[in-house]
């Protein structure tokens, strides 16, 4: 047992490194008050370690642990992704004025980012129940602290406690689940799982029913995680409540673990090895589940609720926190349709995402940094007084709509081609195309008020330069994944093996 | 030892990049270029160079046995979606090499012309720049090896001689501003367009590639006067009566005429208004099939050669005559192409680029001499004052009119004994009106400029242009004067040796319809004959007129005032079109398209959409109240809601 543990551990590498990266902030911050700089170079270079660590795991099909993790393709892109989101974010913090302007040096916020990037990293690649919850509640348990991080402000404050209601809740339904999943087949490891469950559906009576609670509440707990409507209630107050940096990274990263968790808790778990007369590259389900229907409902219900309520909000974060909740929704109908297809595809787009969304939120920090606010209507006028982070904002926004020629568009393109190219789904990719529109209205309101409305003020506002190229470099890939998308395609095509699959 | 000259088509590509980097140069960084000769002197010698290349080319191809001569050099895949699969590929033969070298070497020409014409103009750089952006498209054009390339530079000279009518966009020109024109003919090029796509589209339909090699082959198989290849052609000849100004779109052309004089020689006179008869002659195979087309091919080109060259009988613009001669010599070519006679169209292409070329930069020269003068009526008695335009002018004159032995005598000799030996007695009379006609316009244009008594105002001082104006002149005289010498009778010399290097390109179209009149003998010298004959009488006619008994065109004109003002009015083609289409367009786009529809039934559900999705917003929003209780009670029916889905279905 010893030397199997042995044997699995340099698997486990990344994991291991932000583990180390985390307490060495620790102690560096112990031992150097009062600098913020020092323990976000530890970060940002734990964090190269570990994604270079993550990158070496290419290729490697297996699991870790006696099946406690996978580490296969899927989860080393999700890995990367959430380093690569985790790298942006420390970049982010470091400039940001609403952290710095504190007595309380940043060293313990970057231990808790570590942290919470790592319980990220783990979601990824769980591969057990028991696994996935820790994972879950370790990266929760993270950002319930880091939301409320700003604890003078009062609603960082409220956003923290409510996050932690919320999440108690959730996570005490998933546990629920997950303990009537383990009373019906015995297992918590997801590839016995599939083996019992086609004897507990041939069995049939309540034990489908069961069954069929089992799951549904295992998935509040993932839908929780992702902000899916209806289990997205935190949403909007966190997003709010919480410094940028976290908001963002909880846009992104956050949402990236739980659909790693949520596409692998459904494709190992209940999918049906014996299928016949599937096309290539889809998969099916067990019998006497529909969950195509029910993700279907799920989606087109976060995508309506978060375009649609995005209209009337004040706050550019909230607006944010709304247009991540409509993206949740796009990127569910690439799973809906059960395919490597759409996989690929939900993977592409949150490449796309991490560098549009990310964007977003920073220039909205940069302006709130000068401004001193986030409300909408303080961005009448602005265009002219910052040009270069303005123009660089409504490339953002353009993108997050869809429109080329921006990367935003080319992640639709795959979302929709997956979800036209399966039979009978045609119906969703109209109501995602419609939500497209209401979506552009919201975005291109904020584009109004930068240049076409007038404001008093007009001093022009200067931002130092390596925010400048923060911004650049998140502008440019926005840009060129807009026209030249081919490999990172490849990238996301060859990424969807999963272990335990065919 | 590897011959270089038998590699030359490899870097096939430097020639069609040359003038693209000149465009880029030019155009991105002129504005840092102090000088302005740097920026013509760089335009010119892309051009130069590209015709360097396309000399090679020629040479490799000489030294090659007749059958091999096709060589199809690929740069990359273009467009591959499904079954559509379109290669950047650029297909070196006969017949493109010879577009290549009138488009780079007439091209090159009048870049050098240019540097003289446009000297101290403020778009100076930004002319030279779209001029190298149209040897650029036009390249690109003639050596596509696919339709949908060939499309490409189709739309792309399209572009360049948009911008370049419109060149001088703050000008007027006659009722109007050059800008309008520009709108004209792009908007005419665009309804040939439309044809060109259809046949585009019914090709990749019928035969499921767009590579020429693949079409062409394929056709081979149908049967002449399929039906689908009756529409395609069809439809092909509707996008090059746009492109090359025939009946019914040819009314572009004349406006077009608005544009500095040297892009008037290039584009609308030497190379672009040819692609539409270089695309016919490339898919000679595909019309070969549809007789029915070729008919009609051939009668629009004779009605508009006889149209073109009554009007411009009468007009009195030095260009607009050179226009509309244009517009006429172009409908020649098509009556050739009509009749199964592809190379005699080439050969024709060729030598008026050299003709027409010579004379539109003549006319250049004296419109620099006299100050941007236009109105041939306030010239005359230019002869001695510009004694080197006025005698290359000439010879480009007696070419034109069809003088042996000078070019245009030979072609269009060529093309009318085609026509006549193909059995088509009235088109071959239609044409040798044609040609009396335009003798007659020519020698009034060159008389009433260049002869006779000075008309012009006192304070005018016309002088003669720079050296790097006329020595253009001067090559292009030459070639117009010995370029004929390429297509003599067989028998005599190296005979018609043009027919022979290009007939291989047109062997799929020889295959269903053999080459008319071959061989001719005193039937054609006889015919040969008449046409010198008709052009003497057209000539005499024009210098005795116009030089010594003004008062006979002006009875004329008198006598038959309709038919003079029918002619000076253009056939009011302008307002027939306007009557016919524009108004009827406008007034039903505004009052049905955007009052009706687009006001009425789109905004009205757009507008009703957009406020029943505010008031849902708004509603939606009061369920996120900031209570926490109630959020977990939502989420709590969520799932309550969910499985009692999932447990009643």
């Amino acid at each position: 047992m010893a030397e199997q543990i042995l044997n699995d551990l340099p698997r486990l590498l990344p994991e291991v490194t932000l583990t180390a990266t985390m307490l060495l902030v620790i102690i560096v911050d112990l031992l150097t008050k009062r600098s913020a700089v020092i323990p976000a170079m530890i970060a940002l270079l734990g964090l190269a370690a570990s994604g270079a660590l993550a990158i070496g795991q290419w290729g490697v099909h297996t699991t870790v642990f006696s099946g406690m993790l996978a580490v296969d393709p899927f989860a080393v892109f999700f890995k990367l992704l959430i380093a690569g989101c985790a790298v942006l974010v420390v970049l982010f913090s470091l400039g940001s004025s609403e952290l710095n302007n504190r007595e309380r040096p940043l060293g313990e916020y970057f231990a808790l980012l570590m942290g919470l990037t790592l319980g990220m990293m783990l979601m990824a690649g769980a591969n057990n129940l028991l696994m996935m919850y820790l994972a879950l509640e370790l990266s929760s348990i993270s950002s319930y602290i880091l939301a409320g991080y700003t604890r003078e402000a009062a609603d960082s404050s409220e956003a923290s406690l409510k996050y932690v209601i919320y999440g108690a809740f959730s996570s005490g339904l998933m546990l629920y689940g997950i303990s009537i999943l383990y009373g019906l087949t015995g297992s918590l490891d997801l590839a016995v799982i599939n083996q019992t469950l086609p004897s507990v559906v041939a069995g049939g009576g309540t034990a489908v029913y069961a069954l069929a609670i089992a799951g549904i509440l295992a998935c509040a707990g993932f839908g929780y995680k992702i902000s899916a409507v209806p289990f997205h209630f935190w949403t909007p107050d966190v997003y709010e409540g919480a410094p940028i940096t976290i908001t963002a990274f909880l846009s992104v990263a956050s949402k990236a673990g739980g659909f790693a968790m949520l596409i692998r808790f459904l494709k190992v778990t209940f999918i049906d090895p014996a299928a016949v007369a599937i096309p290539a590259g889809a998969w099916a389900t067990l019998q006497g589940f529909d969950w195509h229907y029910i993700i279907a409902a799920l989606a087109v219900m976060t995508m309506t609720v978060g375009n649609v309520v995005a209209i009337w909000q004040t706050n550019m974060k909230r607006l944010l926190a709304y247009s991540s909740i409509a993206h949740a929704g796009y990127l569910l109908m690439g799973v809906v349709v059960m395919s490597n297809e759409g996989l690929a595809a939900i993977m592409l787009y949150f490449v796309i995402y991490l560098f549009m969304n990310l964007g977003a939120f920073y220039v909205v920090m940069l302006i709130a940094n000068r401004t001193g606010s986030e409300d909408i209507e303080d961005y009448r006028g602005i265009g002219p007084r910052a040009p270069f982070v303005t123009v660089s904002l409504s490339i953002f926004l353009i993108s997050l709509t869809g429109l080329p020629p921006t990367a935003g568009f080319i992640g639709k393109l795959y979302l929709f081609a997956a979800v036209l190219n399966t039979q009978g789904w045609v119906w969703l990719a109209v109501v995602g195309a419609l939500n497209s529109v209401i979506a552009l209205y919201y975005y291109a309101r904020v584009l109004k008020n930068m240049y076409l409305e007038k404001s008093e003020l007009t001093a022009p506002l200067t931002f130092s330069r390596p925010q400048r190229a923060l911004v650049l470099l998140l502008v440019a890939p926005v840009l060129l994944l807009g026209i030249y998308f081919a490999p990172l395609a490849q990238l996301a095509q060859a990424s969807v093996k999963i272990f335990g699959t065919p | 030892m590897v011959d270089p000259l038998a590699m030359a088509h490899e870097v096939i590509g430097i020639a069609v990049a040359l003038p693209l980097v000149g465009f880029l140069v030019n155009g991105l960084l002129g504005r840092w270029v102090r000088r302005e000769s740097a920026s013509g002197v760089l335009g010119s010698a892309a051009v130069g160079g590209a015709f360097l290349i396309a000399l090679a080319l020629f040479v490799e191809l000489l030294g090659q046995p007749a059958g091999e001569r096709v060589h199809v050099v690929q740069l990359y895949q273009w467009i591959g979606a499904g079954a559509l699969r379109v290669n950047v590929a650029f297909q070196v033969d006969q017949l493109s090499v010879l577009m290549m070298l009138i488009v780079t070497g007439v091209g090159f020409l009048i870049h050098v012309y240019s540097m003289g014409y446009m000297h101290g103009d403020p778009g100076y750089r930004r002319f030279f720049a779209y001029l190298n952006l149209f040897i650029f498209a036009m390249l690109i054009l003639v050596l596509a090896d696919n339709f949908l390339l060939l499309f490409l530079g189709w739309e792309g000279v399209g572009l360049c001689s948009y911008l370049l009518i419109g060149f001088w966009y703050d000008r007027k020109f006659e009722k109007g501003t050059t800008a309008d024109a520009a709108k004209k003919a792009f908007i005419m090029n665009r309804i040939g367009d439309f044809g060109f796509l259809t046949g585009m589209f019914l090709i990749f339909a019928t035969f499921g590639s767009l590579d020429f090699q693949t079409v062409f082959a394929r056709a081979s198989g149908l049967g002449a006067g399929t039906p689908v290849i009756f529409w395609i052609t069809l439809a092909l000849f509707l996008g090059a009566t746009g492109k090359s100004a025939q009946i019914p779109l040819f009314v572009w052309l004349p406006d077009a005429m608005a544009g500095p004089t040297p892009v008037s020689a290039l584009i609308h006179a030497a190379t672009m208004v040819t692609a539409g008869l270089y695309m016919v002659a490339r898919c000679s195979v595909l019309f070969a099939l549809a007789p029915m087309t070729l008919s009609i091919v051939a009668a629009v080109g004779a009605a508009t050669a006889l149209v073109a060259a009554s009007i411009g009988l009468v007009q009195n613009d030095i260009k607009k005559v050179l226009a509309y001669s244009t517009v006429s010599q172009l409908g020649y070519m098509f009556l050739a192409m009509g009749v199964g006679a592809f190379g005699a169209g080439m050969f024709h292409v060729t030598m008026h680029a050299f003709f027409k070329a010579l004379l539109f930069l003549g006319s250049g020269a004296v419109i620099h001499a006299m100050h941007d003068e236009q109105d041939i009526r306030k010239m005359g008695g230019l002869g001695p004052e510009l004694p080197l335009t006025s005698k290359t002018f000439l010879l480009g004159t007696c070419a034109i009119a069809g003088i042996p032995p000078l070019s245009g005598f030979f072609s269009k000799d060529e093309i009318l004994w085609k026509t006549f030996s193909g059995g088509h007695t009235l088109l071959w009379l239609a044409g040798l009106a044609g040609a009396a006609m335009t003798a007659l316009y020519m020698f009034r244009l060159y008389t009433l400029t260049f002869s006779g008594a000075k008309r012009w105002e006192a304070g005018k001082h016309p002088h003669e242009a720079p050296r790097t104006m006329t020595a253009p002149l001067v090559v292009l005289a030459v070639l117009s004067a010995i370029g004929g010498f390429v297509w003599l009778p067989e028998n005599i010399l190296w005979g018609n040796a043009m027919e022979r290097w290009l007939e291989p390109v047109f062997e799929r179209a020889r295959a269903v319809m053999p080459l008319p009149g071959d061989g001719g003998g005193t039937a054609e010298a006889v015919l040969m004959a008449l046409s010198v004959a008709v052009a003497g009488t057209g000539i005499w006619l024009g210098r005795r007129w116009y030089l010594s008994r003004p008062d006979v065109p002006e009875a004329l004109s008198r006598r038959f005032a309709w038919a003079y003002r029918l002619l000076l009015n253009k056939y009011y083609v302008d307002e027939a079109y306007d009557a016919a289409f524009v108004r009827p367009l406008v007034g039903g786009s505004e009052k049905l398209l955007w009052r009706g529809i687009d006001a009425g039934v789109i905004d009205w559900c757009i507008d009703n959409g957009a406020r029943l999705i505010g008031w849902v917003s708004g509603a939606l929003r009061m369920v996120q109240t900031g209570i926490a209780r109630s959020y977990v009670l939502v989420f709590m029916i969520g799932v309550v809601v969910i499985l009692g889905w999932m447990l009643a279905r």
